[in-house]
């Protein structure tokens, strides 16, 4: 199990997803739910905690296939939860960045947070790598 | 609409799919990820790649009123995401086209294309609905 309290030199990228739980509330409350949310990240930001984040439109398409044929529309695929911003964030462990996500004014309404390190290297060519050296020395 | 598809504030790509470093062969993964890479360089140099990063299959979720923190499936999950970039282009149909290069499409990789919104699309919603109750 990874250790909460490793450090990582890229920071971490907080991931939120909901579903349109803003259709049930009222206009004062979700213009509540939105200035505590701006407040929160733009203290993040202030602190050097966090770099500017994006929100995402609802819309979009999704692109696959083996030659990328097939573009369809989105929101997307089984996903019941769609993908609608994300923050990144300058801090050392991942215990930081959780404590942070839980501090997400829109929890309260059911959204989820994922909280993923940003790799330092892409994985796929750390592991290209590593089986060119397994293959070196199966040869040798 | 065509206004639906021009967005001022650029696309991002977001890569869905099940973890790529199994099941290829060693020569197959190295092709993949060299041309992945040359293919943000690429971008990059042209100036329609801004950012990028890939993410590390592990992580935690966060949710809920009382703020559980629970692992997630990152590595088997087909719709979890490894990686993204954000790309400065005038219109959908331009980052469709650049989503269409992802060298790891033919292996399953999805690529999924979503306007970034100047601001929270929610305020902007309230906003609109506000302007409307006022005539």
């Amino acid at each position: 199990m990874q250790n909460m309290n490793t450090q990582k030199q890229n920071g971490y990228m907080l991931l939120f997803r909901s579903d349109e739980w803003y259709e049930e509330l009222s206009h004062d409350e979700i213009q509540k739910v939105i200035s505590q949310n701006n407040d929160w990240i733009e203290g993040l930001i202030a602190q050097g905690k966090a770099k500017p984040g994006h929100a995402l439109q609802r819309n979009g398409a999704t692109v696959s296939g083996k030659t990328g044929r097939t573009v369809s529309d989105g929101p997307f695929a089984e996903s019941k939860e769609v993908l609608g911003g994300f923050l990144l964030l300058d801090v050392e462990t991942i215990a930081e960045a959780i404590a942070i996500a839980q501090r997400s004014p829109t929890l309260a309404y059911g959204t989820s947070i994922e909280v993923r390190p940003v790799a330092e290297e892409c994985p796929l060519d750390v592991r290209a790598r590593e089986l060119a050296r397994q293959e070196q020395f199966a040869t040798a | 609409m065509s206004t639906q598809n021009q967005n001022q504030n650029g696309y991002m790509l977001l890569f869905r799919g099940t973890d790529l470093r199994k099941g290829l062969s060693p020569e197959e993964l190295q092709k993949v990820t060299d041309n992945w890479m040359a293919w943000f360089k690429r971008l990059t140099e042209e100036g329609k790649a801004v950012a990028g990063n890939p993410l590390e299959r592990e992580g935690k979720i966060v949710s809920g009123k009382d703020r559980i923190v629970s692992d997630g499936p990152f590595t088997e999950s087909k719709e979890a995401i490894g990686g993204y970039f954000l790309l400065d282009v005038p219109t959908l149909d331009e980052a469709i086209a650049i989503a269409k290069e992802c060298p790891g499409l033919p292996y399953g990789i999805r690529v999924e294309v979503r306007p970034v919104a100047g601001e929270c699309p929610i305020a902007a919603d309230i906003r609109a609905e506000a302007l409307f109750a006022q005539v």
